[in-house]
């Protein structure tokens, strides 16, 4: 019955909440909505990994990209230069935009706000909303309606399905252009609501935490508890394996935002995790 | 090598850990408190053994061998030829105290007198004893045949030499030991909780369903099982219940705290696949 109850909360979502028909009930009249990009042109800005991920991603399935990268202006894995380009100026064709920034959110917010300037109002822009909500970030630019939230993280974008959180601001064929730009790149979508951490992000954040929690209280070896994990709640990788494969910092900036949002107790985070985060330094070599 | 073990309770964890024990060759001398309680353990024991032996995992002649080797016993100075005795009864720290006192008065001064408790301090197990170096925490997990970690846990005094005697024999067993302090929850129960938790929050704060919830950690995550199938499949009471104890234990840290969608689906017996309904409807399959 709860099951039934949700579900038609999230249909109803997507006709929108009377709260949020209320704000739709006048779209800005100069913010013509976006359309469906035909297969081109895809802009990617944003945190390394996750923009090579994509990269890769969208090259594969037949869109030329352009991306912009700032750590050392190189991306780590080498793409085929026909499909694949550097370029800092956003070209004003881009048929779809990806900004996947978690970690400096400054900068995410710069990056949103030279895509909104010099994109056509029609080109819709998925954005991580992974440790900032997509209502928050369209607070940002100036045609808000054009921005969904997504999930972006180190290595998922190798996995079949992916959380999409439309805004209060995006009317349905933003989403559904959202939706079709997935789909073409082979995605299952799941549409949730537009919170801080989103669903999978939050909960193997989580139990990363209290991982950290434990080691540092030293109940047990990092190589201990990954085995316990494994072997004793079929969890598919080890917490302290979680992290590797995310990143610590991507993990900080979820929790980080999650005790932001929440500002709750149980969201603080383990101190331990704090510093390897900052530092830099690894589980493994402690 | 253990040659003799004693188990006290033959409930399920008791029978089961006898089980493993019986097939490693280890002979088990099975206490609980009357006749009519072990006359229904040996039967379980009998037909899971068959089981054991239908599912090709071993032997007929393994299996009668097994089951001869497990000794019904309603005395417990019939556990002191044991090395290790294993206590695997109701989850009472005073129960358990007054049982460690009888066992170390009956037992050998150099058996290790193990507890299966996996929500309550072994130290304060072991605080009724003057044996405190050779008590320790042997946190088997259900289904015992199946699991194949156990915890062993260090008790504020357990010695070095007893973990190590642990570890040979759970690698006597087939099972891989990891040693984990004495603290709420352990390891394992302890970073499950969240998987649950979470969930539980990210529901109750409808920003998917329990159905999507599942989907995304399974397809994103790569789980076996979804948050809300594997709460069906444990029981909400049990899970409810390890939750209080973790959060009682840890002096009501928010993290641990009970998610009232369990607390009231538990009150309107909402139990999970046992009761037919949990997360999900399990009607048909109950007929």
């Amino acid at each position: 019955m709860r099951a039934g109850r949700l579900r038609k909360a999230a249909s109803r979502r997507n006709e929108g909440t009377m709260a949020k028909k209320k704000q739709r009930a006048k779209p800005p009249k100069k913010e013509p909505r976006v359309h469906q990009p035909d297969k081109a042109l895809v802009y990617i800005l944003g945190d390394s990994p996750i923009v090579e991920e994509y990269i890769a991603l969208c090259s594969s399935h037949g869109y030329v990209v352009l991306y912009d990268l700032e750590e050392k202006g190189q991306t780590k894995q080498s793409f085929d230069p026909r499909l694949v380009r550097k370029s800092a100026k956003i070209p004003s064709n881009v048929s779809f935009a990806l900004e996947l920034t978690n970690i400096d959110l400054e900068k995410k917010r710069k990056n949103l706000e030279a895509l909104d300037k010099a994109l056509p109002v029609i080109t819709a822009i998925v954005s991580s909303s992974v440790t900032v909500s997509a209502t928050e970030q369209s607070l940002w630019i100036n045609h808000k309606s054009r921005l969904v939230g997504f999930c972006a993280l180190p290595t998922l974008s190798k996995t079949s399905l992916v959380e999409v959180a439309p805004t209060v601001f995006s009317p349905a064929e933003t989403i559904q252009v959202v939706q079709r730009f997935f789909t073409s790149v082979g995605k299952e979508i799941e549409l949730v609501q537009d919170r801080v951490g989103m669903v999978f992000p939050r909960i193997v954040c989580q139990i990363i935490n209290e991982a950290a929690f434990a080691l540092q209280e030293e109940i047990a070896t990092p190589q201990d508890i990954d085995l316990a994990m494994k072997l004793g709640a079929n969890y598919p990788l080890g917490p302290i394996e979680w992290a590797d494969k995310l990143g610590m910092q991507q993990v900080y900036a979820v929790l980080s935002a999650l005790h932001r949002d929440l500002g709750e107790g149980r969201y603080r985070i383990s101190p331990l995790l704090r510093q390897m985060a900052l530092s830099g330094t690894w589980w493994k070599r402690m | 090598m253990v040659k003799h073990l004693g188990i006290v309770g033959a409930g399920t964890m008791g029978a089961g850990i006898a089980q493993l024990a019986a097939l490693a060759g280890i002979d088990v001398a099975l206490y609980d408190i009357n006749d009519t309680v072990l006359r229904q353990a040996l039967e379980r024991l009998k037909r899971s053994l068959n089981k054991a032996v239908e599912k090709g995992e071993v032997s007929a002649a393994q299996s009668t061998e097994a089951f001869t080797r497990i000794h019904p016993r309603t005395r417990l100075a019939d556990l002191s030829h044991s090395e290790i005795v294993i206590e695997a009864v109701i989850e009472d720290v005073r129960i358990k105290k007054d049982l460690f006192k009888h066992l170390e008065a009956g037992t050998k001064p150099t058996a290790i007198l193990a507890t299966n408790t996996s929500s309550l301090s072994v130290t304060a197990i072991a605080s009724a004893t003057q044996r405190q170096e050779k008590i320790v925490g042997l946190h088997f997990l259900f289904p015992v045949e199946s699991v194949k970690i156990v915890e062993v846990v260090r008790s504020e005094r357990t010695t070095q030499e007893t973990l190590d005697r642990c570890h040979s024999f759970l690698s006597q067993l087939g099972r891989t030991p990891i040693t984990v302090a004495d603290s709420p929850g352990y390891v394992i129960n302890r970073i499950v909780h969240p998987f649950h938790s979470e969930a539980l929050q990210i529901l109750g704060e409808h920003i998917a369903d329990a159905e999507q919830i599942d989907r995304i950690m399974k397809a994103e995550g790569g789980f076996t099982l979804g948050p809300f199938e594997s709460l069906d499949a444990i029981g909400l009471d049990v899970s409810l219940n390890a939750t209080k104890m973790l959060f009682e234990a840890s002096s009501g840290d928010s993290r641990f705290r009970p998610h009232p969608i369990e607390k009231r689906m538990v009150d309107s017996g909402k139990l999970g696949k046992k009761s037919g309904q949990g997360f999900y409807s399990y009607e048909q399959e109950k007929k």
